[in-house]
Parts: structure tokens; sequence; C-alpha cells
């Protein structure tokens, strides 16, 4: 049991680094930042864990085209695909899904909108 | 094989937490880690070698595979393990959390080829713990306690505490560093109590953590999220 122990150990340091290189490169963090059709506020963003959090549940979503998770603002920015809608109802429930709290959705194309603390 | 019933104090924890896991919570639901998500979770210290594999299949519950060899006892424990995210707290710049596990399994001897020495056979097994966490992207506080009833290999209780610092604050996909100390109460170890110095790294999906306890003995865990 113990040499099984670390030989699973040191199978997923060997893989690590094969899963840190596998990142979308089409748009760079900055790219994101700069094209986003949405950007959400966020609270209880504290780690990489949480980046990873948003990223798969943004990405299930065929609106999505890129997505970047700042720690220093607390800010999700979202590219959408060209004439794809996500609703502020949408944006609420993905973060709340990852399990973070959304406090401000800003639209490049319309009004910002605050969603309703919870209680 | 020998079977034996839960003794109360174990059955009423399980009872506990099986009416927190079916508390109806608020709408803030949040994953153990996130809906569809794989974790791999190792941890190897002076007390234990621990695996578990865990599949997160809603916002607040994770079931996985357990396997653990406990140092002091010399035996196996294999089984299924609960995880249940009870509460979590999003603030602007911290996070805190509550969570509780149950496993099940069964416990046996791990004799080593050509070992000669008495059979203990195989028992049922039942963990009961908790733990809770606070956050910042400066600062770590977490607390656990564990109850482990292993039937003929005797019940056992843990206690850690952990403060953490983060030398410096990283953003997203860097390498993020901490320095933790761990504090350990185990009332039916040898060591009653212990302290653990580690380092913790952290990038992307994949979370390390080297260190040395008090007498020496190495710790090494490593979570990978997929």
């Amino acid at each position: 049991m113990r040499y099984f122990l670390i030989i699973v150990l040191g199978a997923f340091l060997a893989f690590m680094p094969a899963q840190s290189a596998a990142k979308d490169k089409k748009m760079s963090p900055a790219e994101v930042v700069e094209a986003a059709d949405v950007a959400v506020g966020l609270n209880g963003l504290v780690c990489d864990f949480c980046s990873i959090a948003l990223n798969k549940t943004f990405k299930k979503r065929p609106e999505v085209l890129a997505i970047s998770v700042d720690l220093e603002s607390k800010t999700l920015s979202l590219v959408l695909k060209a004439g794809a809608k996500l609703t502020n109802d949408d944006i609420v429930k993905l973060v709340q899904r990852a399990g973070y709290t959304a406090t401000k959705i800003a639209r490049k194309d319309g009004p910002d909108f605050m969603p309703a603390p919870k209680p | 094989m020998r079977t034996r019933a839960l003794s109360a104090a174990p059955a009423f924890m399980l009872m506990l937490i099986t009416c927190l896991a079916a508390w109806p919570s608020p709408a803030q639901a949040r994953p153990v880690s996130y809906p569809d998500g794989w974790t791999v979770m190792l941890r190897n210290d002076s007390i234990q070698n621990s695996a578990h594999i865990h599949y997160t299949f809603d916002t607040r519950h994770s079931l996985g595979l357990r396997l653990r060899y406990d140092r002091d006892g010399d035996f196996v424990f294999t089984g299924a393990q609960l995880n249940r995210l009870i509460k979590r707290w999003n603030k602007p710049d911290s996070q805190a959390n509550i969570y509780g596990r149950v496993a099940l399994g069964r416990v046996s001897d791990d004799h080593g080829a050509g070992e000669l020495r008495l059979e203990r056979g195989a028992d049922q097994s039942l963990l009961l713990g908790v733990s809770a966490d606070w956050e910042t992207r400066r600062y770590f506080v977490s607390g656990s306690a564990e109850h482990w009833d292993n039937g003929g290999y005797g019940e056992f209780s843990s206690f850690h505490g952990r403060l953490g610092i983060a030398p410096y604050v990283a953003n997203s996909g860097a390498l993020h560093s901490w320095i933790m100390f761990e504090a350990r109460h185990t009332p039916e170890s040898r060591d009653k109590v212990s302290g653990v110095a580690l380092l913790r790294f952290f990038k992307g999906p994949a979370l390390l953590e080297a260190g040395v306890d008090d007498r020496g003995g190495p710790l090494l865990n490593y979570i990978h999220r997929f």
C-alpha cells in the first residue's frame, strides 16, 4: 500500500506539467480582458482553484469563446461567440454553480447589473 | 471476517452529519470542487499514507474512493467517502467553509510478502469528520476533527489546526507559495501532540505541500483537480 501511494503520487507529479501546458492559447488573459463582452465582479475569489472552477464551469457553455479570471481585481472576463448571449440570470447562476458570488455584471453593450444580495 | 456494531458515539455523529448533509441549504450552492470535476488528494506523513479520489456530482457533494494506510496500527482502510460542503461564506477579500465527511469501508492487515505475524482479519470501518477554513490571499486558518471506528482495529480521533501566510500575493496562473504550521492532537497515538512546518506550492490545478514534523518525519501532500 505504501509503495502504491508513492507510485500514484509520482505519476501525478509527472503529469502536472502536461496539465499546465494544456491551456487555451487562442487568447492571452490580457486579450480576453481587452475584448471582454462581459465583466463580472466576484466575492470569495482567493486562490487559483477558484479560477479553475470558474474556467471549467463557463467553458462548458457554448456561448463562451474565452474566459479570464483576475484575482487582483476579482473579476471574471468573458468573450462571447458572435451573436451569442448570456443573460444576467445565467451568469449569476453559473457563478453560484462554481461556488462564488457575483456582485456586479458590466456589459460592453448594455447597462450594469447588480445582483440582489443573498439573505 | 469479524464484524461488530457501531458504538453509540460514532452512530450519533453519523446521524448528525447525515442530518447536516440533508439540511435544505440556501441557494448559494458551492461544489466541493466544481460539478463534474475530479480531484486526487494524496497525504503522506508520520500518521498515514492516504489517497482520496473523488468526483464532485453537484455543487455541494463529492463522492469517491479512499485508501488509507495507518502507520501506528499497520493496517489499511479501503472504502467510499462522501464529502459535503455544509456552508460557505464568500466575502470581498476572503472565503470561509465548513465541510463534513463520512467514509465507510473495511480495514485489513497490511502484510508484506513473507512477513510472519498474527492475522487480525478484516473488519468494518467508519470515518466521521468535520473541518473548517478561512482564507484570504495572504492568510490561511483551518481546523479539522476526525473520528475513526475501525472495529477490532480500534477507534481513534485526530484534531488538526493550521496557520499559513503567503510571503507574496500571486495572481491567476502564477506560482502561489505559502508558509504553514500544522498542530496535531492524536489522543490514541504514542505521540499525542505534534507539529509540522511545511511549504505549500500552488499553481493552476496542482497543489504540493512538503514539510517536516517535530520528530523529523516527512510530510508530502498533493492535490490535483481535473
